[in-house]
């Protein structure tokens, strides 16, 4: 129980000083909301161009809607991996490793508390963006109820996949190109700016299998489409993916940790 | 002619230093590069998997849509890999570093912007001409506007760079709102243009001059327009200039940060 508070009180922190840096979240908003736009620009000439009242089973309200909150979720990530990657060059990771807690539960903590708050100001800013644009979306507050209960292992899944791409630091010589890669594949094998409903079906289930679609659409979907059955599925896929991420990661930080040497002196 | 060769000497001196200071860490210049192709490459899958279930957007096919991305992607690239500190101006400017740069017997600003060099740009720009000449497969009047258009977007970037990270010199550090400014540009570049009307479009040849960079370039490209070809570099000198003056005209409100550093 101890531990728990211990973590809570590194998430609270991390999220009240996030709130602390608001010229940094503006700048942040004023992106958001530019790559909102141009996505809301891009499905509105669609469905006006093709004449269509739905496409890859969303109609042209539930599609803007949906795109705001996997934006919403991909804008929100911390540079976790960033601040890993740092840790391991500088030799800090060593004195992290001395302090009382779990270094993965701590950089765990930390993202959590940093991404809810950026991700709540992104959904304010979004939601008034769509709202503005395409209208209420039908049965919000039960849409709102189901993106509150995937988010959190969308989160967790995101924040592992990003601890291991910094913990390849321990191994290679710049992880910036791996976090690029990692990035693409939420944005595209995530279903971040398309549905994955409207990718070839041939390759539609093992999308749906793979953690990057957890973390964006899966959440988007039961967002504008909250159905108890859909929900069940994206909750089993995400602890699924939770499960099997985290085993890896447990693997790599196990061997990671052996690469560290410290010096006395 | 003889200054405009010596100009052009000291950038191909700065190039070559740049790269080989980065071959040093070759690992990590290399694994950077191919990164930033295959993210690239990532939007072309989007762009393809979108064309594939709706083949025109507006008029536009998605050989126009390559041949923006081609456009940008190079021109930011040539930017970035051969004038790189014009990308991060305003953390320079806002962090008071810009001391050692003002030492150097010629001109400021060429100095500071020739002495970094962004290796991911590389890839940017690789990808770029790779993508261009490999899939839109052009003939040479095509092939030879491209050319052109590549290196006026590199020109247009170098400009909007300089205005965007001289905001420093103006408003103190304004390394949060230039990145903003300077991504927003980059964004709107990379989606065709008959998505946008009305005051939108304005600002695409104005605040935010993504026009210049694929738009016109794409519209000369479709009808082989030397008329929008013209309007395109003019757009991209011009920017060029008004970046240069801002420069120097927030220079003089520069201050010192006495910071002590070496540069090698």
């Amino acid at each position: 129980m101890n531990e728990l508070r211990k973590y809570t009180w590194i998430a609270w922190t991390s999220a009240r000083s996030s709130w602390a840096y608001f010229g940094d979240a503006i700048g942040r908003v004023i992106f958001f909301s530019i790559i909102l736009y141009i996505f809301l620009r891009l499905w509105t000439t669609t469905f006006t161009q093709t004449g269509a009242t739905h496409l890859g089973g969303l109609s042209i309200t539930q599609m803007l809607w949906y795109l705001t909150i996997t934006e919403a979720i991909m804008l929100s990530g911390p540079k976790v991996s960033t601040l890993i990657d740092e840790d391991v060059r500088t030799g800090t990771i060593a004195v992290q490793l001395l302090r009382p807690m779990s270094y993965a539960y701590y950089r765990l903590a930390m993202t959590l508390g940093e991404r809810t708050i950026r991700f709540l100001v992104n959904l304010v800013t979004g939601c008034a963006i769509a709202f503005l644009l395409v209208g209420q979306l039908p049965m919000v507050g039960f849409g709102m109820l189901t993106l509150c209960a995937t988010l959190p292992l969308a989160f967790i899944l995101d924040f592992l996949g990003l601890f291991l791409v910094g913990l390849s630091a321990f191994w290679l010589e710049d992880t910036s190109g791996l976090l690029l890669l990692y990035s693409r594949g939420v944005l595209i094998a995530g279903g971040t700016l398309i549905p994955l409903d409207l990718y070839p079906s041939a390759v539609r289930p093992i999308l749906s299998w793979l953690p990057f679609a957890n973390i964006t659409a899966g959440p988007a979907h039961v967002f504008v489409s909250p159905l108890p059955q859909d929900l069940a599925m994206i909750l089993c896929r995400q602890i699924t993916g939770t499960l099997v991420l985290g085993a890896i990661a447990f693997v790599i930080y196990k061997q990671a940790l052996r690469r560290v040497f410290v010096n006395g002196g | 002619m003889k200054k405009l060769i010596n100009w052009l000497q000291l950038a191909a001196a700065y190039v070559k230093l740049n790269f080989r200071s980065h071959l040093e860490y070759r690992g990590a210049f290399i694994s950077q590069v191919v990164a930033m192709a295959v993210n690239d490459s990532c939007w072309i899958v989007f762009w393809t998997l979108f064309f594939t279930r709706f083949p025109v957007l507006h008029g536009w096919t998605q050989k126009d849509v390559l041949t923006m991305w081609a456009i940008s992607a190079s021109g930011f690239g040539l930017a970035v890999t051969v004038a790189g500190n014009t990308f991060q101006l305003a953390r320079v400017v806002g962090r008071g570093e810009l001391d050692s740069w003002l030492l150097y017997p010629r001109a400021v600003l060429p100095h500071l912007a020739l002495g970094r060099m962004v290796p991911s740009g590389l890839g940017d720009a690789i990808f770029g001409y790779v993508l261009f000449f490999a899939f839109v497969r052009p003939d040479w009047q095509h092939m030879l506007l491209f050319l052109v258009f590549s290196l006026s977007s590199a020109l247009l970037f170098i400009g909007f760079f300089a205005i965007a990270g001289s905001l420093s010199f103006f408003i103190g550090n304004a390394e949060v709102l230039a990145e903003q400014w300077i991504f927003s540009l980059i964004t709107f570049s990379t989606y065709p243009s008959p998505l946008f009307d009305g005051v939108v479009k304005i600002l695409l040849f104005t605040i935010i001059p993504a026009g210049f960079v694929s738009y016109l370039p794409i519209d000369a490209l479709q009808g082989l327009s030397l008329k929008y070809a013209s309007l395109s570099v003019l757009g991209s000198a011009a920017f060029l200039a008004i970046g240069v003056s801002v420069f120097y005209l927030g220079l003089r409100r520069y201050e010192s940060g006495n910071l002590i550093g070496m540069r090698g």
